[in-house]
């Protein structure tokens, strides 16, 4: 006796090795699908060819197969044997338990799809972040080289300029190379700028950590902008708490050009009344203390709108009024991007006609006697050194620097030899004895770090001559490596008389 | 009536079921509805110039590891290897996969069908072809309907081989 529930549930036929029912021999499900003498194909088509080649006595069984039954599909599990005469074919409803196992497998599956699909994205994105990455070295590279070939003529534009101030007596001649130099020295703020943005984008600018005066900075900055604004009808003030420590381990160089771009802005932006710098101490640890830094003006200050913009790059042009200022309106950018990097905060304050504050937060270690700094640049020395008779080589392929160089130190009175490429100077350096030498790096031939790889060749000469680079290649990664390969100096192209004087003096007295 | 067992197989979600559907009853879905054990559709087709009834077992996609019945593959007469031109782990052992097939099922001739050519670009086709080691039978898109009926035409004529 089968249960009705069971029966309910499942089939059994009988059919000849055709395929042909012969009987129904028990069970409900499906019943109204099978007629006797029917082929059993037309209810089960997979049944067909396969039941040919089971064997005799041999069980035969497939699981979760769909089976149509009033045009509803049902997932059976079939059971099939064989003998001599006749196949006896059970098939059982399972769809309750098939419908949990259908769902299931979906769910992998899908899962699985969704995983694959996050893959592949994941690849892609990381496709793109290569790609991205070789742009932002190409954007580098490009930066370097154009800060190269702009640097190189505007260190003749500037030379020249200096030169034709030095010596002119017409005053209108005079004035016209005054704005020559200040157009020339804005240009090379812009390209030190950019410069600037493109290494701190490209995670590039590293800061120095070593003993730094705030106080020093500040004086420097004021006093410096006093001499520049001279005769204007802006003052300009400071006050520095008593309470800051006298050093800080921090980036002086850097501090100084952040102080800088908020002076030189406030300066843009005030026809008249007064700038004030202020430096307080804001907390102060075992360890660190925060400084509080502000620049406040009573400029034409900014609207709500101009503010939102004002530390976006290339922004500056965007202000409201037709005034346009000189700059590439990368400074408070740089500023911004300068603070974060030394973990600071910066923020903003300002109301139309009234004046605005830039406020900002750094965090300095102090000196304990626990930490050693190193220090390993060269300072420029202050003492004059007599520069008379000395041989110096200058090579650079610049004709214009050429004569520059070559006219500078001819009026301290040294003794010049001009080679046009690294390879003139190889010959040169192997020929006779410098006092000093004067290497461009970016040369034709062979460059100036080339030459300095081959020191064997010429070092019956010259085997302790004090060799200074020329270059517009100042990062700090750079002038480490020309330092490694044996460079006495690095002098920072475009640079003034003094700069070069100063320098050379300094490496000779060492 | 020549009646032939062929069957598809291939990882789960590659299209087996959609190529039948597009195959059968000239339909395509973009939901996936993942097939578990068999199911079965016919056709009648015309090969090598005799009409037969194609009997076309779509075996849920298989995962790493798991074995096909090999009951599935009893009076069987040819099969069609499936997998997807765009996931990469569906051909990455396709040799082993084809080769543990064919002892499963003693049968000698798969054919190879890439599905889903819809989903790629030219040149993202030809990288994907040079990494596969089979000679592919036929490029697909049961979306598209490209190369669907010419892939079940080749797998009734080896059927009656």
């Amino acid at each position: 006796m089968i249960p009705v529930k069971i029966e309910e549930r499942f089939i059994q036929i009988n059919t000849d090795l055709s395929g042909s029912i012969l009987e129904i021999v028990a069970g409900t499900f499906a019943e109204q699908e099978f007629t006797i003498n029917d082929s059993i194909y037309k209810t089960c088509p997979f049944l067909e060819t396969t039941l040919d080649v089971v064997n005799i006595n041999e069980t035969f069984n497939i699981d979760s197969m769909v089976i149509v039954s009033q045009e509803q599909e049902f997932y059976v599990d079939v059971e099939a044997f064989k003998n001599e005469n006749s196949i006896s074919i059970i098939i059982i409803n399972r769809s309750n338990v098939y419908q949990y196992v259908k769902q299931l497998n979906q769910n992998r599956n899908d899962l699985s799809i969704v995983k694959h699909k996050i893959a592949r994205q994941n690849k892609e994105l990381e496709k793109l972040r290569k790609i991205a990455d070789l742009a932002n070295e190409e954007k580098s590279r490009f930066l370097a080289v154009m800060s190269h070939e702009i640097r190189n003529p505007l260190n003749s534009i500037l030379g020249y300029a200096d030169m034709i101030a030095s010596e002119t007596t017409n005053p209108l001649v005079k004035d016209y190379v005054r704005s020559l130099l200040t157009a020339g020295k804005n240009l090379n703020v812009i390209v030190g700028d950019v410069l600037d943005l493109s290494r701190i984008e490209a995670g590039k600018l590293n800061l120095a950590n070593e003993p730094i005066s705030i106080k020093k900075i500040i004086e420097n900055r004021v006093k410096n902008y006093k001499l520049k604004y001279n005769g204007s009808k802006i003052q300009i003030n400071y006050f520095i708490s008593d309470e800051l420590p006298k050093k800080v381990l921090g980036d002086s160089v850097r501090i100084a050009q952040i102080l800088s771009n908020l002076i030189s802005n406030s300066f843009k932006f005030t026809e008249q009344g007064n700038i004030t710098v202020k430096s307080e101490l804001a907390t102060d640890e075992k360890k660190s203390v925060i400084v509080n830094f502000s620049v406040s003006d009573t400029g034409r200050g900014m609207s709500p709108d101009q503010l939102k913009k004002i530390f976006k790059e290339y922004e500056q042009t965007e202000l409201s009024d037709s005034l346009v200022h000189g700059g590439a309106g990368l400074g408070l950018s740089i500023v911004k991007n300068l603070v974060e990097l030394m973990h600071g905060k910066i923020s903003v304050e300002s109301k139309l006609n009234i004046g605005t504050t830039f406020t900002l937060q750094i965090p300095f270690q102090k000196i304990t006697s626990s930490i050693k700094v190193k220090d390993g640049k060269l300072k420029y020395g202050k003492e004059k050194y007599d520069l008379n008779g000395i041989k110096v080589l200058l090579a650079d392929d610049d004709k214009m620097n050429q004569a520059i160089g070559s006219h500078l130190l001819e009026k301290e009175g040294s003794d010049i030899t001009i080679a046009n490429d690294g390879l003139e100077a190889l010959l040169q350096l192997k020929k006779k004895a410098f006092d000093l030498v004067l290497l461009d790096i970016n040369m034709p031939n062979m460059s100036g770090e080339k030459l300095m790889t081959q020191k064997e060749l010429f070092k019956k000469y010259n085997s302790k001559t004090p060799i200074l680079a020329l270059t517009g290649n100042t990062s700090k990664d750079d002038v480490k490596r020309y330092f490694t390969l044996g460079f006495s100096w690095v002098i920072s192209k475009p640079y003034t008389a003094e700069d070069l004087v100063t320098a050379i003096c300094s490496v000779l007295k060492k | 009536m020549i009646v032939k067992k062929v069957l598809l197989v291939g990882s789960f979600g590659v299209g087996k079921t959609s190529l039948v559907r597009r195959f059968v009853n000239n339909e395509f879905s973009e939901d996936y509805i993942s097939t578990i054990g068999v199911r079965v559709s016919t056709k009648m087709v015309q090969a090598n110039k005799q009409v037969l009834k194609l009997l076309i077992w779509d075996i849920a996609g298989t995962e790493k590891n798991e074995r096909i019945p090999k009951a599935y593959f009893l009076g069987s007469s040819a099969a069609m290897f499936v997998f997807d031109l765009t996931r990469e782990e569906t051909y990455l052992n396709i040799t082993e996969y084809i080769d543990e097939i064919k002892e499963l099922s003693g049968l000698d001739k798969f054919i190879v069908i890439g599905n889903k050519v819809d989903l790629l670009s030219t040149t993202e086709l030809e990288e994907v072809k040079s990494l596969i080691p089979e000679e592919i039978d036929f490029i697909t898109s049961a979306k598209k309907d490209e190369n669907v009926e010419d892939a079940f035409k080749l797998l009734a004529e080896i059927s009656l081989k």
